[in-house]
């Protein structure tokens, strides 16, 4: 263990003027809205991203929304959640007291949904942030805008028009060219993409004959997904200009370190939110470690490949 | 009860997370372990009908498993679960031996409402009678008068009538090896419901015996507000982010079963959106 002035520097530049103390952020849908796990400890986080939040709020899907499978777990919650104006009226005066930036993970089922919510929240003290969810693979229309590098485009740009706010884009796996949808996004104005959502997958119940999850499918995450997504993270980051924050499976400071070694700028964590309350903490200190044990100044020298300039650098 | 997400406090007793050690391993009933694990903090903070979501570390399992606990003992700082092994992560929990290490999250979610002086039924269906050692418990120190119904397969799975010190106990089995041949809802019959004063009811079973129970009980004109149900769903964080726990609320919407219950008064849950999924 170094002493406190040889720590190195775990600070993360987003863009935009979002900066983040520490690269773990707690992904969107594993911490609701920040209120519920007090088991956390939100100074090791970089940044948290809230639910997915829609223009009118949303009951979410029926049970059955989860079910574990090997080394990971499926889930369609359908985007429960209470709609912007509570999230404005409700939460951000709470985040403003917070010593942490917290990101607003935007989705819709049409473009002037996605406008209009991101239009909400701009200016609002307490939301540091916008996540475009363009992922979601649990509501009917969730996919739509992320799986054509066209539409995905148009939505950036819309809402890249209407807010100041840093604006990050998360990018779904489940489509056949990763980086040509990351390209786009990137054109559009997008200070930075997270990759990866989840995959979709299901499981059935052969008791029952029939699939465990109510509505069929689900979006599989944990440790299953996590070599799939690092090579997602390794393609977009060669590619891309902008930070790319790598989500999927991370459990330990070594995978973190596996998707910063990849070229991620910063990650984010999920399932493990369910399982470890301290994992935050412990990827935080296992990264910082891992830097002053190589002799590494900052998590800027991790990335293993010389990736294109960052403009955030 | 709220069904949206207007979560601004953590739930009641904002469950720690922490270690603790198994004391004793045994096998109260046919198929079912018991666990007696030494935490001090979490044996005093825990109320009748709360769980606690325990640390797994079987191979190729992700989540903590959500378990009520059976009894506490707060002098002693000791707390009982008893379960039965339906997959990796509970044949792993009862693989854990006197002096193996367990990690407890908890106590979580809002247990059973324990006052009143009208009498208490509980009834209590397959691993749905775990739930019960410590409410008995409860109720028989706040001077209320217990019964107790227990329903199984057969005479070997049903937990001992010792564990309801102070209560009536009936029994009744599918294959009438033990007391009642038949549904332990049979035994919900009127010389139980002590009709003048009226009664509660505390229950916890396979959504079948809950749904037969909610008959019965109308046939005999008690409320389904004197009904309390442990509820049993698939269960994420145990905290409230997940959202993964929702249960059909009566008031149209899901409430979350991890904050808003496990314990939830019968009149709150929609019954016919109920699936009998939620008991594996």
């Amino acid at each position: 263990m170094a002493f406190m002035a040889d720590r190195p520097d775990l600070t993360v530049d987003l863009g935009r003027g979002l900066q983040l103390r520490s690269p773990v952020m707690v992904a969107s849908g594993t911490f609701g809205y920040g209120f519920d796990a007090p088991q956390v400890d939100r100074t090791a986080l970089g940044a948290m991203v809230s639910k997915g939040t829609t223009l009118r709020p949303r009951e979410g899907n029926a049970p059955i929304r989860i079910a574990e499978t090997p080394s990971g777990m499926l889930n369609a919650i359908g985007l429960q959640n209470p709609g912007v104006d509570h999230v404005v009226r409700v939460y951000a005066p709470r985040w403003a007291t917070w010593d942490l930036p917290v990101i607003v993970n935007v989705a819709g089922d049409t473009m002037d949904e996605y406008v209009a919510v991101a239009r909400r929240l701009s200016g609002v003290t307490g939301v540091a942030g916008l996540e475009l969810n363009i992922s979601c693979p649990n509501v009917a229309s969730g996919l739509q805008f992320g799986v054509d590098p066209v539409q995905a485009a148009e939505v950036t740009r819309a809402v890249r028009a209407v807010t100041e706010l840093p604006l990050i884009v998360k990018l779904t796996p489940n489509v056949t060219d990763i980086v040509a949808m990351a390209r786009a996004v990137e054109d559009a104005g997008a200070d930075a993409v997270s990759a990866i959502n989840t995959y979709i997958g299901m499981a059935i119940d052969v008791r029952r004959r029939r699939p465990i999850i109510s509505r069929g499918s689900g979006g599989l995450s944990g440790p299953a997904i996590k070599p799939l997504a690092l090579y997602a993270v390794w393609q977009v980051a060669a590619e891309l200009h902008i930070p790319v924050i790598g989500v999927g499976g991370i459990m330990t400071s070594t995978d973190a370190l596996e998707f910063l070694l990849a070229g991620a700028a910063a990650v984010q964590i999920g399932t493990v939110n369910y399982v470890r309350p301290q994992a935050a903490a412990e990827i935080r200190n296992g990264i910082a470690d891992y830097l002053a044990e190589h002799g590494l100044p900052d998590i800027r020298a991790l990335p293993i490949r010389s990736t294109s300039v960052l403009t955030h650098v | 009860m709220s069904i949206a997400v207007e979560r601004l406090s953590p739930s009641p007793s904002g469950g720690r997370q922490g270690w603790g050690v198994v004391v004793e391993r045994s096998v109260p009933m046919a198929g079912a372990v018991e666990l007696v694990v030494s935490q001090r903090s979490a044996a005093a903070a825990v109320a009748p009908g709360q769980f606690f979501q325990l640390g797994v570390s079987a191979p190729h399992t992700i989540l903590r498993r959500p378990y009520s606990a059976a009894w506490s003992d707060p002098r002693g700082g000791r707390i009982g679960f008893i379960f039965n092994v339906v997959g990796a992560g509970s044949a792993w929990l009862a693989g854990l031996h006197e002096g193996d290490e367990l990690d407890l999250l908890g106590p979580l979610g809002r247990g059973f409402d324990l006052e009143g002086h009208r009498p208490a039924i509980c009834v209590g269906g397959g691993l749905g009678i775990a739930v019960f050692p410590g409410v008995v418990d409860a109720l028989i120190a706040r001077g209320r008068s217990v019964t107790v119904l227990q329903g199984a397969r057969t005479a070997a799975q049903l937990l001992p009538a010792s564990r309801f010190a102070g209560a009536e106990v009936h029994v009744a089995t599918d294959d009438g090896s033990a007391g009642h041949h038949g549904s332990v809802v049979t035994l919900f019959s009127t010389p139980l419901t002590g009709e003048g004063e009226g009664i509660d009811i505390l229950t916890c079973g396979p959504t079948p015996m809950l749904m037969a129970l909610i008959d019965a009980t109308r046939r005999h004109e008690i409320p389904l507000s004197a009904i309390q149900v442990a509820l049993e769903t698939p269960m994420g964080c145990g905290i409230g982010t997940c959202l993964g726990c929702a249960a059909p609320a009566a008031a149209g919407g899901y409430f979350l079963t991890c904050q808003d219950g496990p314990c939830v008064r019968a009149d709150q849950i929609d019954w016919n959106l109920m699936t009998d999924g939620f008991h594996g």
